[in-house]
């Protein structure tokens, strides 16, 4: 260790550019995963807020809330515990006078279910052509009591209350029931049994007998990862973040390889005089771990820093526990790095030294 | 006398197999006894070399025995071979055997390290002092002059209290004053403090102060002193 740190601070050039090098690579990786998770949660927020389990959608859907059609009937398939249905339709928020327009998902379900936000501000839905609204729809401009458009009709309907800010598919979510949301959709029918929903989200229900026609089950897991893009996106942001701790351990391993054959001659030397390969090792480790936690450290306060002054629409979020595994990995890739001149060292005969 | 700190009895060397088989050394006779300063003399490629690598356990020898205080080397697993080297062998290289990112006293306080100690600085100073070293105690190696890092490798090899000390060439890369200079301070440890310092070179002009003089030619070691 002693030898390790000397040699840093002798070199200061030579290992602050490594540092610099594993912080880059850091900096990626925070930011990587930042916007993976960022990502994730504007796709899938909502859905967690739901706290369910499972979603019945039709079989023919391909597993896909938009694309599953069914009817409110469909519901006395599945057994008694809490069914809600849900039905969505993504489109644009607008107002007639001051025009304001943004991209919403809109929801719906029926009044008194579980899927239906808490009210902060405002009241519940209970009457006809009504509207909840996220808390960040509110910091756009709307507000409650204000007349609103859905979609691309003329119709319009009343903001009633707003509820703590969520967002499913990037965009945040607005509230209805059922029966409005199929009128500002413009399907024929909008009352009764026979209305048009999505698909149901329940807690634990089951199918209640074999005959569950055309109905499939669906985990929430399953049910998020087919969110359009959603699987698409992740496992693209996740592969570029693996692939920087390979690149994070070759570098390190290189560098700590190429150092090593150039200390050939000074490690013959110091075998000679009893510091064996083990000391020699463990000044290498010394060193990458020294390297790797000046740039994980420097990295993770650039990133923190960074997610401070981005803007709003940037999905971005830090989840701490991911962040630290991340850490981590880096960590266990610089040393792995530096362990891949053990045989190197190993090999290096005291006898050269002699001359 | 005592029993010699260091002992080479009936080594031969060989490399190779069959016709082109080089013997190196030639069932080599050798012993130094504390407060002696031993000199081996030879032509470059002579079998000097080869010898300290066997006295000081880094190769084995092809048959014969090396005692170092009694304890026999080639017996010893590599791990308690590399112990007896940190503990009980100084060696002063050619060139220097410095560590070039560590200062005079941090190359001392490396070997106070790596032995699990507190920093002897008394000995320290009083080693630079002897050495005449006390005002580039603060000097990484590539500030010193050759002589003084030689004087350096010196004190580096006594700070650990060795029972023997190899010099292989220390004035190689020295002139004649200082090479002169760094043999007397080498005598002088010997014969005042009680140390076994074996010193290899091919400058005949060297072996004035030395109390026992070898000579190898083509392996075979004859004393002469």
């Amino acid at each position: 260790m002693y030898l390790g740190l000397k040699e840093m601070w002798h070199e200061k050039l030579r290992y602050t550019l490594l540092s610099g090098v594993l912080l880059l690579i850091a900096l990626v990786v925070f930011m990587l995963a930042g916007l993976a998770n960022g990502l994730s949660a504007g796709n899938r927020q909502a859905v967690d807020v739901w706290q369910a389990r499972s979603v019945y959608l039709n079989k023919d859907a391909n597993q896909t809330l938009t694309a599953s059609q069914l009817k409110l009937t469909d519901r006395d398939k599945l057994s008694n515990q809490p069914v809600a249905p849900i039905s969505v339709l993504s489109g644009t928020l607008r107002t007639n006078k001051n025009g304001l327009k943004t991209s919403i998902s809109a929801l719906a379900t029926s009044r008194n279910s579980f899927l239906m936000p808490k009210v902060v501000s405002g009241h519940a839905i209970n009457g006809k052509h009504q509207l909840l609204i996220s808390a960040a729809l509110k910091e756009k401009g709307f507000h409650i009591g204000q007349k609103v458009r859905v979609g691309t009709t003329n119709r319009t309907v009343k903001i009633v209350g707003t509820y703590a800010a969520n967002t499913y598919m990037i965009a945040p979510t607005a509230y209805t029931d059922t029966s409005t949301l199929n009128w500002l959709k413009s399907l024929p029918i909008t009352t009764g049994k026979r209305q048009s929903v999505n698909g149901f989200v329940t807690k634990q229900a089951t199918f209640k007998n074999k005959h569950h026609g055309g109905l499939e089950k669906l985990s929430i897991a399953t049910f998020i990862n087919k969110i359009p893009g959603y699987s698409a996106e992740q496992l693209t942001l996740n592969t570029m973040i693996y692939f920087l701790f390979v690149i994070a351990l070759a570098i390190i391993g290189i560098f700590m390889f190429v150092l090593t054959l150039q200390k050939k001659p000074l490690f013959g030397v110091l075998k000679v005089q009893g510091i064996g390969t083990n000391h020699i090792l463990a000044a290498l480790l010394t060193q990458s771990i020294a390297m790797a936690l000046i740039g994980i450290i420097l990295g993770l306060g650039i990133t923190v820093g960074l997610a401070q002054i981005m803007p709003a629409g940037l999905p971005f979020a830090i989840n701490w526990p991911q962040f630290g595994l991340y850490g981590l990995a880096l960590l266990l890739a610089s040393v792995i790095g530096a362990l891949l001149s053990w045989r190197t060292v190993a090999k290096i005969d005291p006898v050269v030294a002699l001359g | 006398m005592t029993t010699p700190v260091l002992a080479l009895k009936q080594i031969t060397k060989q490399f190779g197999q069959g016709h082109t088989a080089v013997q190196a050394l030639k069932q080599a006779d050798f012993e130094i006894y504390p407060g002696q300063f031993v000199a081996i003399i030879g032509p470059s490629g002579s079998g000097k070399s080869t010898f300290l690598t066997i006295a000081a356990g880094l190769q084995t020898p092809t048959s014969g025995q090396v005692l170092l205080n009694g304890t026999e080397l080639d017996s010893q697993s590599e791990k308690s071979r590399l112990a007896f080297r940190f503990n009980e062998i100084g060696f002063i290289l050619q060139s220097s055997n410095l560590i070039p990112f560590l200062t005079v006293t941090e190359q001392l306080k490396l070997v106070d390290k790596l032995a699990h100690r507190s920093f002897q600085k008394e000995r320290a100073t009083t080693l630079l002092s002897q050495l005449a070293l006390t005002e580039v105690a603060t000097s990484y190696p590539n500030e010193l002059s050759g002589g003084e890092r030689q004087r350096v490798a010196i004190v580096r090899a006594l700070y650990n209290d060795p029972s023997v000390i190899l010099a292989d060439e220390p004035t190689a890369s020295l002139d004649t004053p200082r090479s002169i200079d760094v043999v007397k301070r080498l005598a002088d440890e010997a014969h005042q403090h009680q140390k076994a310092i074996v010193m290899v070179t091919h400058d005949q002009r060297l072996i004035g102060d030395c109390d026992v003089v070898y000579q190898i030619e083509d392996g075979i070691m004859t004393r002469q002193k």
